[in-house]
């Protein structure tokens, strides 16, 4: 009987379909499962036996179950926060008739420029105890703590503002499919403003916004610097202790127990938004494609008030950018005490840059494996998620989710480990080579960690297509892969895009999974920049890293103009 | 749209031609400096002779070389040295621990040649996994009593100490700590100190093992008595927490901090980098020195290279050199000679605290997880 069904199933598949499936299930369980499998078992069956001492140490551990408790908590803001935020950016910018939309646009694009570290530096330029708005308010208030910031709304403030890069790609991108004519019509129906926004605008943003607020509540669970830089004593969360832990030899059951639960906690929440997913027939593709014309608000009141939102929005974006620019032309002095005197200015910087950052080799590496690692997460993110709009209530394709989000329930430290210790002798899952030392293992560790991020953002575009543009497709007898590529991926392309765009700036400076996988020959941008800023290296260091930061900053800039500014434009 | 696809197949393709090219270009680097190496053969003719003599050519591959000391342009002035004794050296920087969880996850196909850098809690856990083989350079003798492996898998270089620092603004040497102890106990310092509580950072670490050492105990949790965890959570209590991405040095030149733990090493070049005075203490018990080694990795392919390089990175002649480059104090008398002036003041008044390494190594990572989920608050 199962054999019938499957055997149905299967008959209407072409031998290369079939390929690419047995390809898909040989990467799930050659790169996805077998390493990471055979971390667990060196992790948790270290003596022979199986032993759950771990659970009993964290949970007997304050310090570790207040960690995680403020992990989830910020966790839960952020999805509150950044969803109003986002959505609120979107708006102002794509849907809203706004004064200086298109300079307000670039403010709110700065968060694409930087990730990490840099960030919540920047904001302690801004807003620590020597920072510029901390003087502002001090020569107001003479009275206040300079140190006021910091702890919990220091590190809510800094992450809700760090955390829409993907609100302002995807949900940008999915605003600008709300067919025009379902805005009229409505409005013809005497439908007001709000009630076009929230009945009529709102429902088609639901797959994205659903996309986004479980990616927000990952970020939040797995927030680093910023806790560690302006947590503060009575704000740390649980990610500090799972990067010590998994880098310990002792300790590294503690360190995959703790992703587990937070794993496990965002697969739950992926679940239920899944359930809502299937629920929900959203249709945002119009057959008779009207574009959205921005709307202006008519109440003089209201006008005003929104456009000083987006404006003070705007400053608060821009600041700490500013800021990194202007710090990075002064001497490390000032960098560590957050002040600036006219005399403070100096070149030198730069001029250090040119000599220690001359070769080309690391930017060329960098560039190379970004390229190669964006794009097969990409091409497996497409295939995977048409393999999950096609077969959506399979037990396979359920399967077929899940299993991508293995990467979910481990930290990047473990999964370089496991990808090094299981492929460093001839395996014959990989055709019997190593791979331990090779471009591969350095380009599918890449691949790994950004598989669950671009699933979910790929997926979403996918959930949001109508299938009756395939079926007339087919009708008029179209190729299944003639369809997929003229049919389909031209409507998900600008998400895939801007997935693509994500994922390359992303690697570009990546530190904690290169520093395990890379050869020594073929130096990448973040090892490079890691070794000349380490925290324990000096004061130049503390310089540079601002130097490398604007660096940074001018290449992702130039990756989101060729891959997302042009697309935009050529609407 | 489909000429997007097109731009996109053939960045891939660009993308796998390139990365294919680059590992033939691989190949043709180790072809090369081989090349070059033979023709610099004076170089080494010492090393070689009392190596293994009988070889009459000297060929010396590219060495892949693992080190956690590579900053403030250690890592750069070792490469050029290297070149100039015909040496190609590649260089992997990261930290201690990093390194040793890749050394160990790639140790049945190693990429590493060498390993120099580590203290002696890394090696000491290195040999245990099988990472090392074994190998007595010519110096070796020639280092202080008790540095080296007694089994002659890894070599001493350079020492630090440990110390506690104080900003000589605020404290004097009558009004300073006088002890680790001190320091906790006091209640003047309350507050006022920095805790070592960034535990991935060897030095943390070793405070922690200087502080817990006299208190070992069998019976107690981890070989340390109650009354020693007592102890360092006083430690934890009472200092303020390292914050990511700030220096003891520029918070003492901003009066935010007054004591920490300073390293030997780097002191001197971090007073003059943030114009602060950091005056050390040297207690009655000594401080943790802790060693820096060099080691061949196990299941290299270029062994004898490897060996020539050893003998050569750890000679008299070139660790005198490095220490009169950068503060540091080699364990061969002869290059601890070269050593500057400061750096031998420093060394005259530190005593060494005795520490039990391989009951330090066999432990630590464990009091690093109590200390993490019990001590810190």
């Amino acid at each position: 009987m199962n054999v019938q069904t499957l055997k149905n199933k299967f008959g209407s598949i072409n031998y290369g379909q079939l390929l690419l499936f047995v390809l898909i299930a040989w990467f799930i369980i050659a790169f996805l499962i077998f390493p990471n499998l055979n971390v667990y078992q060196e992790i948790f069956f270290k003596n022979g036996s199986f032993s759950l001492d771990a659970v009993e140490k964290l949970l007997s551990s304050k310090r570790a179950m207040n960690s995680l408790t403020n992990s989830f908590i910020l966790a839960v803001s952020l999805m509150i926060t950044v969803n109003v935020v986002g959505i609120a950016l979107v708006l102002l910018t794509e849907y809203f008739d706004i004064k200086g939309a298109k300079i307000l646009k670039l403010g709110f694009f700065t968060t694409l420029l930087y990730h990490g570290v840099v960030v919540a530096s920047s904001y302690k330029f801004a807003y620590g105890e020597n920072g510029l708005v901390t003087n502002v308010l001090a020569n107001l208030f003479p009275s206040m703590d300079r140190g006021w910031f910091h702890g919990y709304w220091a590190v809510l403030f800094v992450m809700t503002f760090a955390c829409t890069s993907n609100h302002i790609l995807f949900l940008g991108n999915a605003i600008r499919k709300v067919d025009y004519q379902t805005v009229e019509a409505a409005r013809g129906m005497g439908a007001g403003a709000f009630y076009i926004l929230w009945r009529v605008v709102l429902p088609v943003l639901k797959p994205t916004i659903f996309a986004l607020t479980i990616l927000t509540f990952l970020t939040g669970l797995g927030a680093m610097s910023a806790p560690l830089i302006l947590g503060g004593p009575e704000f740390q969360t649980i990610a500090p202790m799972i990067l010590t832990f998994s880098k310990s030899q002792t300790s590294k059951d503690l360190a995959a127990l703790l992703a587990l639960v937070l794993g496990l906690a965002t697969i739950i929440l992926l679940t239920i938004m899944i359930q809502f997913e299937k629920r929900g027939n959203y249709m945002s593709v119009s057959k008779v494609k009207s574009a959205l014309v921005k709307q202006k608000i008519n109440n003089k009141f209201a006008n005003v008030v929104v456009h000083i939102i987006g404006y003070v929005l705007f400053l608060i974006y821009i600041t700490p950018v500013a800021l990194i620019l202007l710090f990075s032309f002064t001497d490390a002095k000032s960098i560590s005490t957050s002040t600036i005197t006219w005399d403070s200015f100096t070149l030198e910087n730069y001029a250090r840059l040119f000599t220690s950052m001359s070769a080309l080799k690391p930017y060329l590496v960098s560039v190379l494996y970004a390229a190669a690692g964006s794009i097969g997460v990409v091409a497996l993110a497409l295939y995977a998620s048409r393999i999950l709009h096609k077969y959506k209530n399979s037990k396979l394709a359920l399967a077929l989710e899940y299993s991508l989000l293995i990467p979910w329930i481990l930290p990047s430290t473990l999964i370089a480990i496991g990808l090094v210790m299981a492929f460093n002798i001839p395996r014959l899952i990989v055709g019997n080579t190593v791979l331990t030392g090779t471009h591969w293992i350095v380009i599918l560790g890449y691949v790994i960690i950004h598989i669950p991020f671009t699933m979910r953002m790929v997926k979403a575009s996918f959930f949001s297509l109508d299938n009756n543009l395939e079926d007339a497709a087919r009708n008029m007898g179209a190729r299944p892969f003639y369809t997929f590529r003229r049919v389909l991926l031209p409507i998900v392309l600008p998400s895939t895009l801007a997935v693509l765009a994500l994922n390359f700036i992303k690697i570009l400076d990546d530190y904690d999974l290169t520093v395990f996988l890379y050869h020594p020959v073929y130096q990448t941008l973040g090892v490079v920049i890691k070794n000349s800023t380490d925290a324990e290296a000096g004061i130049i260091a503390r310089a540079m890293t601002l130097v490398y930061s604007v660096v940074l900053m001018v290449m992702s800039g130039i990756t989101m103009y060729f891959v997302y500014g042009r697309g935009s434009k050529e609407k | 749209m489909s000429r997007m696809m097109k731009t996109l197949v053939l960045l891939v393709l660009t993308c796998l031609v390139i990365t294919a090219c680059g590992g033939g270009n691989n190949n043709g680097n180790s072809g090369s400096g081989s090349e070059t190496n033979s023709g610099s053969n004076s170089g080494n003719e010492n090393t070689a002779g009392s190596g293994n003599g009988d070889s009459g050519e000297v060929k010396n591959e590219k060495l892949i070389v693992y080190t956690n000391s590579n900053s403030d342009g250690r890592g750069e002035w070792w490469i050029e040295q290297a070149k100039q004794a015909g040496f190609d050296i590649e260089i992997v920087g990261a930290g201690g621990a990093d390194l040793t969880n890749r050394l160990i996850a790639e140790k049945n196909n190693p990429i590493a040649d060498v390993v120099f850098g580590l203290n002696n809690i890394f090696y000491e856990n290195l040999k245990k996994e099988g990472v090392l083989t074994e190998y007595v350079p010519s110096w070796a003798p020639e280092v202080w009593e008790n540095l080296n492996d007694p089994e002659g898998y890894y070599h001493a270089l350079v020492k630090q100490a440990i110390m506690i620092g104080y900003n000589e603004a605020e404290y004097t040497p009558e009004t300073a700590p006088k002890s680790w102890q001190d320091l906790y106990t006091n209640e003047a310092f309350k507050g006022k100190y920095e805790a070592p509580t960034n535990l991935t950072r060897a030095t943390s670490r070793l405070v922690v093992a200087g502080i817990l050492m006299p208190y070992i105990d069998e019976n107690g949790d981890l070989g340390i008595s109650e009354e020693g965890w007592n102890e360092l959570k006083k430690l934890y209590d009472n200092g303020q927490p390292m914050v990511e991405g700030e220096d003891l040095y520029a918070n003492m030149a901003a009066g935010k901090i007054g004591i920490g733990t300073v390293v030997s090493g780097e002191k001197f070049k971090r007073e003059a980098e943030y114009g602060v005075k950091v005056g050390v203490v040297g207690p009655e018990g000594g401080v943790p020195m802790v060693v820096e080694h060099i080691a061949i990795v196990n299941g290299t392919k270029k062994l004898d290279t490897a060996q020539r390089f050893v003998e050569w990175f750890g000679s008299a002649e070139m660790q005198g050199k490095f220490a009169a480059e950068f503060s540091a104090m080699p364990v061969i008398p002869e290059a601890a000679d070269q050593a500057p002036d400061h750096i031998k003041q420093l060394f005259g008044n530190m005593k060494a605290q005795p520490l039990n390494w391989s009951f330090i190594a066999e432990h630590i990572d464990l009091w690093a997880e109590k200390i993490e989920l019990q001590i810190i608050n």
